[in-house]
């Protein structure tokens, strides 16, 4: 991964996280108040309800002791207190009563209960009304919640019951008030809250009229006929999260301790929904364009950081790669500018220290190569000289053995100055070797070519060898005349480090990008001094030899491209590594 | 004079001043408002029939105690199988147009309404043979066989003490009294009838004086009686029942739930103050003889049986009736109530032609009693029925067939009702009869000139 893009990532995933952390306080915040304004404006609701609610039972009260105590009222019960009495005749005097004194509900039933009149429902008469003749006392009873059942509906009522009495008869007066509509309309209600009335079983109204999906409220319902106790709970309408309504509902009881209905306040969750989803925008807004901002910042800080050490990175590469003039252009005055800096001033020193060194190398290899040739030239020089004093010796001396002595000599100058022109032609053959003559080559092919060559002198000084050629290897680009000559080179060189014998390895193997070719003896090995000193030329550790042979092969292979190393210890042997593009 | 003498003579004046006052007089015009609206005087349409019988006239006449009296014949006589009668004109008879009564006339009007029967005249004699022996022939013919003719003008006309003034038809109409009516002229001079008025329009009308006869519905009964008005009843007449529509209810249990759940006495004790009779039969007590076989009480448990055995949704029935019917409302409104308690929902409505079932008011159709199950059958939807025979018993088995499906549910049967000022005075009552037919020129009006 690169550093722009950890840079990046760790910028989004920062704004990212405070994003929605600060969203979630906001979020939690935001529904902590909401839910506080809720109680309050709920508590303001249900305090009104309380309060209307006791006001209507203590207004009713007065209204149905002024029937019971009224003279048509008596003389009802006087009609009907006798032996004769005709109940039709008081069928349908209870309406215009009801009316009168602004009753929804007014009921007049005889001491054994028959249901004499009905002002909400006149074709009951004659109907049982047990439930009234169970009391005594009706008339210090307060007012109570009853179910009124009508022709085609039901209703829920706040009832007081009184009691008129001619002799030992009774009448009884059932006035109510309904808790409808109209009862709902006298709330006044914050914007977003309205009010319903649940009547036992399954009826809801509003102020603006029945309330059809009752289905959704079945859990408020049912959770307050467990408890008996007011209830809270959310419904959601649809699936919309908007459309979630709080209820707050409070059971009207009965005076049988029976559920009758309850009073529900419902409070809108929409606007608090509307808001957490406009903050989620907000947070999403704000999300992507921090996104897009650590997008931003990251490609300035990779511009101004990622890509100077990129460049220097690249410098490095190509430093390592042997471009030892490479320059950086980083401009900032800063770290990154001083790392440019130095790293120029780094190449520039490595440079002249390169050079500085492949001259004193080369001085060094001169003067090398110059002590060598003398060495070389004074071998055969010094029987020269020594054969032409000899030559002036015998012609003063001993004229008589002269001629002798002067083909004696002759010979000897002959074979000195035969060696000195192999010593010069070695050298010019080292000196003037040509550039290679590249083509197609089946490295594994040349190396069994070249020890073909070998098979003699491997067994005679009971050398072994032992291959392991990769058969996968690629056919590269060489001059397979000067490539074999180095493998012959680096193979004598093997049998001569193992005079008593050993083992000769040589392995194949492709990399990446070319092959690579191990040459290992397990001969005496070679200490680090003779590995720093073992490719220059005329340096060598045998009694015999030119002291050339490596150096042409670090010759070919450096003109080839390639690379050759040694690996050795004394007593461990000695590989040498060649690596081909 | 005396001055002594002027205090006898004051006595006596105001003896006959006072005697004046309740003496019947002639004059005036009688006011009567009915509920019907018919549309002519047919003699054979049920509306009309109280109408009629002050236009036209039978040949026999029932008396209060249901017992013929002589009309238009004065007297008659039948073979021993009853199949065979024969009845005497009452001479001197003159129609309205001023043509005397002729046995032609009578046979012609006889013809329309004795269907099956062979009826001939010879002199003034009038001779009636009928398929089956008939005791109940002279009922119908009370009931049914006013004899009416044509004028010039082809207008029907009668030998009633009325004739006819007068028509608007469904409107008003004004009746003349006959001067040359046989049994005298009426009292009044003239009746003008207002129809198609409702029950609390009539009461409301005799009220504030606009009339002085008015039909009374249970309602309004007590309310009359409670201001001191003559009331008038008739013997219960009407028959109010519940009727299935066809294609609807088809399932017996229903029905029969619906039957079950019925509080008639209640209704009748409230809803109709006592008058007329329960009833789970076609025909009146009275009439047939065999009513109170069928059990009028209700059965709530078993109803509530049936509904049990019934899907949620057959559960329903809507019920609609005419706002004429006297108390139709009430009653429907209890029907429901009851219909509740054995778990049936019953929707009630005025006028609603989508009903399951309707609460109907049909008039007895006929006196004889085959002719009246044969007739009321179809008239309130049933099918037409046939009786086995014409006895009681075979009369009651057919009776108990067309209603064990429950499709019809006889609740009432109700009289005529009717309420009178305080200025009218009937001179020899009825002036309402049993059979509801209206002896108006019995009545006669105080304060009106004499």
């Amino acid at each position: 991964m690169t550093f722009r893009t950890r840079l990046l990532l760790l910028f989004a995933v920062t704004v990212v996280i405070a994003v929605v952390f600060v969203g979630a306080i906001v979020s939690t915040t935001t529904r902590r108040a909401f839910g506080r304004l809720d109680d309050q404006r709920v508590s303001a609701v249900v305090a009104q309800f309380r309060q209307e609610l006791a006001r209507r039972q203590r207004e009713i009260v007065p209204r149905v002791k002024d029937i019971a105590e009224a003279d048509s009222t008596l003389a009802m019960a006087i009609c009907l207190s006798g032996a004769d009495a005709d109940p039709a005749s008081c069928v349908e005097d209870v309406q215009p009563v009801a009316a009168a004194h602004n009753l929804d509900f007014l009921e007049l039933v005889s001491s054994n209960g028959t249901l004499i009149s009905s002002a909400q429902w006149p074709a009951r008469f004659l109907y049982q009304e047990d439930w009234v003749t169970r009391r005594d006392d009706w008339n210090s009873q307060p007012p109570f919640l009853k179910r009124e059942e009508l022709p085609n509906d039901t209703a829920l009522a706040i009832t007081c019951v009184r009691v008129a009495t001619v002799a030992d008869r009774k009448l009884y007066v059932i006035g109510g008030e309904a808790l409808d509509r109209e009862f709902l309309s006298s709330f006044v209600l914050p914007t977003g809250m309205r009010a319903l009335l649940y009547r036992e079983p399954l009826t809801l109204i509003s102020a603006a009229g029945p309330v059809q999906q009752t289905a959704a409220l079945a859990p408020v319902i049912s959770e307050l006929r467990k408890r008996r106790g007011e209830v809270t709970r959310t419904v959601e309408w649809s699936g919309d999260a908007a459309s979630a309504e709080t209820f707050h509902a409070i059971p009207l009881i009965g005076p049988d301790n029976e559920l009758m209905g309850a009073f529900l306040v419902g409070s809108s969750r929409a606007e608090e929904v509307g808001l957490e989803r406009f903050l989620r925008r907000v947070e999403i807004l704000v999300a992507v364009g921090g996104i897009l901002l650590a997008l931003l910042v990251s490609l300035w800080t990779t511009a101004r950081i990622t890509r100077p050490v990129e460049a220097l990175a690249a410098g490095a590469r190509a430093v390592a790669a042997g471009d030892w003039k490479t320059h950086v252009e980083v401009r900032s005055d800063d770290e990154i500018g001083a790392l440019g800096a130095a790293f120029n001033h780094m190449t520039r020193e490595l440079l002249e220290q390169r050079d500085r060194l492949l001259q004193a190398e080369r001085v060094a290899a001169w003067r090398e190569l110059a002590r060598r040739l003398a060495h070389e030239l004074k071998n055969p020089l010094f029987p020269l000289q020594i054969t032409v004093e000899n030559l002036q010796r015998a012609r003063a001396d001993h004229p008589d053995q002269f001629d002798e002595v002067f083909r004696e000599s002759t010979a000897t100058l002959l074979a000195e100055l035969g060696k000195l022109r192999g010593i010069i032609g070695r050298f010019s053959d080292f000196a003037k070797m040509p550039p290679p003559q590249l083509e197609t080559v089946d490295l594994n092919g040349l190396v069994r070519e070249s020890l073909k060559l070998f098979e003699a002198q491997m067994q005679a000084a009971g050398v072994t060898l032992h291959l392991d050629l990769a058969a996968d290897l690629r056919a590269i680009q060489a001059d397979p005349a000067q490539l074999g000559r180095a493998v012959q080179n680096l193979v004598l060189n093997a049998i001569d480090a193992m005079p008593s014998g050993g083992t000769l390895t040589i392995r194949t193997a492709p990399q990446e990008g070319g092959v690579q070719v191990e040459v290992t003896d397990t001969g005496q090995g070679l200490t680090q001094e003779e590995c720093d000193r073992l490719f220059t030329p005329y340096y060598t550790t045998k009694t015999h030899g030119t002291g050339l042979g490596l150096a042409i092969v670090q010759s070919v292979v450096s003109d080839h491209g390639g690379r050759i190393a040694v690996r050795s210890e004394p007593g461990k042997g000695t590989t040498f590594v060649i690596d081909l593009a | 004079m005396r001055p002594s003498a002027w205090l006898p003579l004051a006595v006596l004046s105001a003896c006959a001043v006072c005697g004046a006052a309740t003496r019947p007089h002639y004059g005036g015009t009688l006011r009567v408002e009915m509920r019907a609206a018919p549309a002519t005087l047919d003699t054979a349409t049920p509306d009309a029939a109280p109408l009629a019988s002050l236009v036209f006239e039978p040949l026999v006449r029932l008396d209060a105690s249901g017992a013929p009296h002589p009309c238009l014949a004065i007297s008659w006589q039948h073979d021993a199988t009853a199949k065979r009668w024969q009845f005497n004109l009452r001479p001197g008879v003159k129609f309205h147009d001023g043509f005397a009564l002729v046995p032609a006339a009578v046979v012609a009007s006889l013809r329309s309404v004795l269907a099956g029967a062979v009826i001939g005249a010879a002199g003034d004699t009038i001779t009636i043979r009928a398929e089956r022996p008939g005791p109940g022939l002279l009922l119908e013919l009370a009931h049914n066989g006013l004899v009416f003719a044509r004028d010039a003008e082809g207008a029907l006309v009668g030998t009633g003490p009325f004739r006819l003034a007068s028509w608007e038809p469904g409107r008003r109409a004004t009746l003349a009294a006959s001067a040359d009516y046989w049994g005298g002229r009426a009292f009044v001079d003239a009746i003008e009838l207002q129809m198609g008025r409702g029950l609390r329009e009539q009461l409301v009308d005799l009220e504030i004086g606009k009339t002085d006869i008015a039909e009374l519905g249970p309602a309004e009964l007590r309310r009359a009686a409670e201001h001191g008005r003559a009331v008038w009843s008739s013997a219960p007449l009407h028959l109010i029942a519940l009727v299935f529509a066809p294609g609807h209810a088809a399932d017996p249990r229903l029905r029969e739930a619906l039957a079950l759940s019925i509080d008639r006495a209640a209704m009748h004790s409230v809803l109709l103050q006592k008058q007329g009779e329960i009833t789970a039969a076609l025909l009146p007590q009275w009439l047939s003889g065999y009513a109170f076989a069928f059990p009028t009480a209700p059965d709530p448990a078993r109803a509530r049986g049936l509904t049990a055995e019934l899907p949620a949704s057959a559960r329903v029935l809507a019920l609609s009736y005419d706002p004429a019917i006297p108390a139709g409302r009430a009653i429907c409104e209890r029907v429901a109530v009851n219909a509740r308690d054995a778990g049936l929902t019953v929707q009630v409505a005025p006028q609603n032609a989508k009903a399951d079932l309707n609460l109907v008011e049909v008039r007895l159709p006929s006196l004889n009693a085959v002719r009246a199950l044969v007739d009321i059958g179809p008239s309130i939807g049933l099918e037409a029925l046939q009786p086995v025979g014409p006895t009681p018993e075979a009369l009651y088995e057919s009776e108990r067939r067309l209603l064990e499906d429950f499709r019809a549910i006889p609740l009432f049967q109700l009289p005529d009702l009717y309420g009178a000022a305080g200025r009218v005075h009937v001179f020899q009552p009825p002036a309402i009869t049993r059979m509801g037919d209206w002896r108006f020129e019995n009545i006669w009006l105080s304060g009106a000139a004499p």
